[in-house]
C-alpha cells in the first residue's frame, strides 16, 4: 500500500511534538520494544523472565501502546488514493530478497528476530534509543543508536551491492 | 460524562491512554515515511534522506520540549507526578544487542515501531517480521530465564 507520505520537516515535527507529548500525558519516555516483552509473556505463561521486572504488570499501558500502532497505520493508509489491500510488495527490496514468498517470508522472520532479540539485549530500540534517548542526550542511548546506523548502514550496502 | 471518566479505574484509564498514543504513533510513523521500505534503503544507500531529516528534527524539537519541561517541573496528566525522565542505563550486551538490530534493521528495512504500522497498512512483509520479533524477544526471555536458574543456589530448587 502507498501511503501518503508528508515532507520530512513536517514528519520530524510530528514525531518531536509526540515524543513531547507523550512525556507529558504518561509521565515516562516513549518506547515500542518493551512492549513485545508484554505481548510475549501473555502467549507464554511459562517464561519466568516476563513474570518479573519491567513485565510484573503484563497488562499496562505498554502493551495497549503495541496494540495501538496498527490502528495508526491502519487509520494512515485509509487516508490513500487507492483502497486499502494486502501486498507483498517491497519496493527496492523485491529485487535483492529471495524470489519465492516463502524464502521471502523466512528472510523477513530471520530479521525481525534480530531485531526482537538485539532490542531487549540492547535495552531499547530505535525508538527508545535513538529518538527519545538522544532528545535527552543519554550517553549510552547515543551509543547505541549510533551502532544502529552504522550496522544498518553496511548491512544495506552489502545487500544493494554497491 | 465527567462522572463516568472519573469511575474508571486509573488502570484502566492508563492503558487507554497508551492505546491513543500507539494510534498517534503509528499514524505519524506512517506519513512520515518510515513504513515505506524504500526510504530506509534509500537513506542508507544516500539517495535520499527524509527519514534522517525526520529523525533529526524529531530529536531537535524533542530535545527542546524535554529541556522546557524539566525546568518547569511539568507533571504527567495520567499520574498527576512529575514526569519521570529516566534515561536507559548501559547494561551488557548493548554493542552486541544494537549491532544484531542494525543487521535486522537491514534486513527488513523496518524496526520494531514500525512493523505494527505496516501490518494496519496491509503490508504482509510486517506480519513475518512481526512473527520473526515475537520469536527474538521470547528467545531472549529464555534465555534471561535459564541464566536465572542457573545464578539460584542449588538448595533452593
Amino acid at each position: 500500500m502507498e501511503v501518503i507520505v508528508w515532507s520530512a520537516w513536517v514528519g520530524g515535527l510530528a514525531m518531536g511534538m509526540f515524543v513531547i507529548f507523550h512525556f507529558w500525558l504518561m509521565g515516562k519516555p516513549a518506547g515500542c520494544s518493551t512492549g513485545y516483552g508484554n505481548f510475549c509473556g501473555l502467549l507464554c505463561k511459562n517464561i519466568a523472565y516476563f513474570r518479573t521486572g519491567d513485565y510484573k504488570t503484563i497488562n499496562n499501558s505498554k502493551l495497549w501502546f503495541l496494540l495501538g500502532i496498527p490502528l495508526g497505520g491502519f487509520l494512515s493508509a485509509l487516508q490513500s488514493p487507492e483502497a486499502w489491500h494486502f501486498t507483498f510488495n517491497m519496493g527496492m527490496y523485491d529485487a535483492i530478497l529471495p524470489q519465492s514468498d516463502a524464502g521471502k517470508a523466512i528472510w523477513l522472520i530471520f530479521g525481525g528476530a534480530l531485531l526482537g532479540f538485539g532490542a531487549r539485549l540492547a535495552g531499547a530500540c530505535t525508538t527508545g534509543h535513538a529518538l527519545v534517548g538522544g532528545a535527552m542526550l543519554n550517553p549510552p542511548s547515543l551509543l547505541a543508536g549510533g551502532i544502529f546506523f552504522m550496522s544498518a548502514f553496511l548491512t544495506t550496502q552489502l545487500l544493494f551491492g554497491t | 460524562m465527567l462522572a463516568t471518566v472519573k469511575s474508571i479505574s486509573p488502570k484502566a484509564r492508563n492503558n487507554f491512554f497508551g492505546l491513543l498514543m500507539g494510534v498517534a504513533f503509528g499514524f505519524f510513523m506512517s506519513h512520515a515515511g518510515a513504513t515505506t521500505y524504500d526510504f530506509h534503503a534509500k537513506m542508507f544507500l544516500f539517495e535520499d534522506f527524509q527519514l534522517m531529516i525526520v529523525i533529526g528534527v524529531a530529536v531537535m524539537v524533542a530535545m527542546v520540549g524535554v529541556s522546557i519541561m524539566k525546568r518547569f517541573h511539568v507533571t504527567a496528566i495520567a499520574t498527576g507526578e512529575e514526569v519521570d525522565f529516566v534515561k536507559k542505563p548501559y547494561q551488557k550486551g548493548l554493542m552486541v544487542g544494537a549491532l544484531l538490530f542494525g543487521i535486522g534493521w537491514g534486513m527488513t528495512a523496518s524496526c520494531p515501531g514500525t512493523i505494527p504500522a505496516m501490518m494496519g497498512e496491509g503490508k504482509v512483509a510486517g506480519i513475518f517480521a512481526f512473527l520473526g520479533l515475537l520469536v527474538g524477544t521470547t528467545a531472549y526471555g529464555i534465555l534471561q530465564s535459564f541464566i536465572q536458574l542457573q545464578n539460584q543456589p542449588p538448595t533452593s530448587r
